[in-house]
């Protein structure tokens, strides 16, 4: 007697993850290939995002390091070089980037004593006294034979007689306040100085149209990169799944579900585009810094590299390479799996 | 076309007397093929009936059409019009996932181009449709080594497709094919590769499976062993089945059984 007609039953996904591993270990030299075309598209594009921020970067810290300059000359100007001398510093609040660079450059120049006060439970920042040269005191010793008494970090800063009071004992009455400050004492024979900049406003305007710039120019380069990551692994996918049509043909012939084929290629692509936006990112960024490097310099890319926007271009290869792998094997992998297995049977690709 | 639904009921009762299943039946099945603008007519409408336990040859030149049947009774593509009917089923009633248990399961396939999977051993492409169908890795290996022995290759199951020649690896496909203990074996040129032992050797395996197991072997040959040893041989041209016959009915001598 005949007998009925049942429904194929689907296999446990650890099935088509052992053929997919097999299939990769098999074709090795061919999943390198398809591996390789991942690596590429990923590496561009992490190339491209870690080179913008290195970019970025070095030109915030040239930046940084005109202004910590400049400021530096400011203060050499009234007190003449800064070796064996002692400088005071009274800290009113937290530190801008600029300011603590300055001090750093100040207490790393060959001054043979810091003396640092801190006002308003202000912190002072980690890393100073590893200097050597600092010295805690207390407000009324922070001027003792100092050659100036710097002001800085954001906060209120003491007036008037207070600040005049600052000088007791220096050896030379120099004021400076590394910020801009509005209420700036006027303390009798005693040269008070400004040692940040107002920037004249044709400067800002510069600076504005040339962030825009920047921001449109990145912003391209970043669509382009992506549009050929995009064509690059979606043709490695592709071609590695299409050639395969005859294969799939066969399974289903045997009896493999649609369903089986559709998740084999998902876990392969999958695999696949992880494996090769982890090893694609290292490549890109590695060689955008090591680029980078010989342009600027070590030093300057070292010190503006920003490990936090690294993880996170990292993250988002890494993201961008497993999901466009999968996008791009699923669409034919799927056209594979719905085929006709006469149709695929002929395929001779 | 329309059909006449009180024939076709009419259909399913088996010839009278003879008390033999009807395990496949086409009925005018028809197929074109469409490229563009023009169209093939692959089959012009073939009708026939196989039998349960039957070893049918069947005969054509290239061309003629022969594949194609060979796909539509074998659940493998859609007909443009007509039925095909397998162990009484429309297969074109059935889903997806009841095509594939019926590909699975009924029928054995063995290809022309063999059409093994190139990337895994020998054992493992016997072991496939096993594990389509269900069967865990360690039952499935036992009986793959099984069917292996049985058609000559267990000494190489670790080999790749590749490294075996085109009569080891027919043999493979035709392990393959008895996998899942198919009631249908559908072969395209099951010996041509072979050697004339071995030829021989198939022929006699398909004759046992068919007396022992009642398995109904189809198969497309111009071997005339295996021509002599099944139980009817129909020739099709042009897409028509042009002819039926009896091995005994047939002159091999003269040459114009072609």
């Amino acid at each position: 007697m005949p007998s009925p007609i049942r429904k194929q039953v689907k296999l446990p996904l650890s099935v088509a993850f052992g053929v997919v591993m097999q299939g990769i270990r098999i074709r090795l030299g061919r999943s390198l290939v398809t591996l390789a075309g991942v690596i590429l598209g990923i590496a561009f594009l992490m190339s491209i995002l870690v080179g913008q921020s290195i970019r970025r970067g070095v030109a915030a810290e040239v930046n940084t390091r005109r202004e910590v300059k400049r400021m530096m000359s400011f203060l050499t100007a009234e007190t003449g070089p800064l070796d064996d001398r002692v400088i005071g510093v009274v800290q009113v609040g937290p530190l801008g980037v600029e300011e603590l660079r300055f001090l750093k450059q100040v207490a790393a120049a060959k001054v043979s004593r810091l003396n640092w006060v801190t006002r308003n439970g202000a912190q002072a920042p980690g890393g100073l006294a590893a200097a050597g040269r600092v010295s805690a005191v207390s407000e009324p010793e922070v001027g003792r034979d100092a050659s100036a008494v710097l002001l800085a970090g954001e906060g209120e800063v003491p007036g008037g007689a207070a600040a005049g009071a600052l000088l007791d004992g220096a050896r030379q009455k120099v004021l400076a306040f590394t910020r801009k400050s509005a209420t700036a004492p006027d303390v009798p024979d005693a040269s008070v100085v400004q040692l940040e900049r107002d920037k004249p406003p044709e400067e800002l305007e510069q600076e504005r149209l040339e962030g825009q710039r920047t921001r449109f120019r990145t912003r391209w380069i970043i669509v382009i990169s992506l549009l050929v990551t995009v064509i690059g692994i979606s043709n490695a996918m592709l071609m590695s799944v299409t050639e395969r049509f005859r294969e799939i043909g066969t399974m289903k012939c045997l009896g493999a579900l649609s369903s089986f084929v559709r998740q084999m290629f998902f876990i392969e692509s999958g695999l696949m585009g992880l494996a090769g936006s982890i090893l694609g990112s290292l490549i890109g960024g590695l060689f955008a810094w090591l680029a980078f490097s010989f342009t600027y310099g070590a030093d300057l890319v070292g010190s503006s590299l920003d490990l936090g926007a690294l993880l996170g271009y990292f993250a988002l290869c890494v993201a961008a390479g497993v999901i466009l792998s999968i996008l791009a094997a699923i669409y034919p992998a799927s056209f594979a799996a719905r085929m006709v297995p006469a149709t695929a049977l002929r395929s001779t690709i | 076309m329309k059909l006449d639904e009180a024939k076709f009921e009419a259909l399913f009762i088996p010839p009278a007397g003879e008390g033999k299943r009807c395990i496949i039946r086409a009925v005018d099945v028809r197929k074109i093929y469409r490229m563009g603008t023009v169209e093939t007519h692959a089959l012009r409408g073939a009708t026939l009936d196989i039998y349960a336990g039957e070893y049918l040859s069947i005969m054509g030149p290239s061309g003629s059409g022969k594949s194609t049947l060979f796909n539509m009774i074998g659940a493998l593509a859609k007909p443009t019009s007509g039925k095909v009917y397998i162990d009484q089923v429309d297969i074109a009633q059935l889903d997806c996932e009841e095509l594939a248990w019926l590909r699975c399961r009924k029928i054995g396939y063995i290809f022309q181009m063999y059409n093994l999977i190139q990337v895994m051993t020998c054992l493992e492409n016997v072991m496939l449709p096993m594990s389509f169908a269900g069967l865990n890795s360690e039952e499935a290996r036992e009986k793959a080594m099984f069917i292996l022995k049985l058609v000559g290759l267990g000494h190489r199951p670790l080999h790749k497709p590749a490294e075996l020649s085109g009569g080891q690896q027919q043999r493979c496909a035709i392990a393959r094919a008895l996998a899942n203990s198919p009631e249908i074996i559908l072969a395209d040129e099951p010996t041509a590769n072979l050697d004339l032992h071995t030829g021989e050797e198939m022929i006699e395996l398909f004759a046992r499976l068919r007396d022992e197991l009642s398995v109904t072997v189809i198969s497309a040959t111009h071997d005339l062993k295996m021509l002599k040893r099944s139980d009817r041989i129909l020739w099709i041209s042009d897409g028509r089945i042009v002819r039926t016959a009896r091995p005994e009915e047939v002159d091999f001598t003269s040459g114009d059984f072609h």
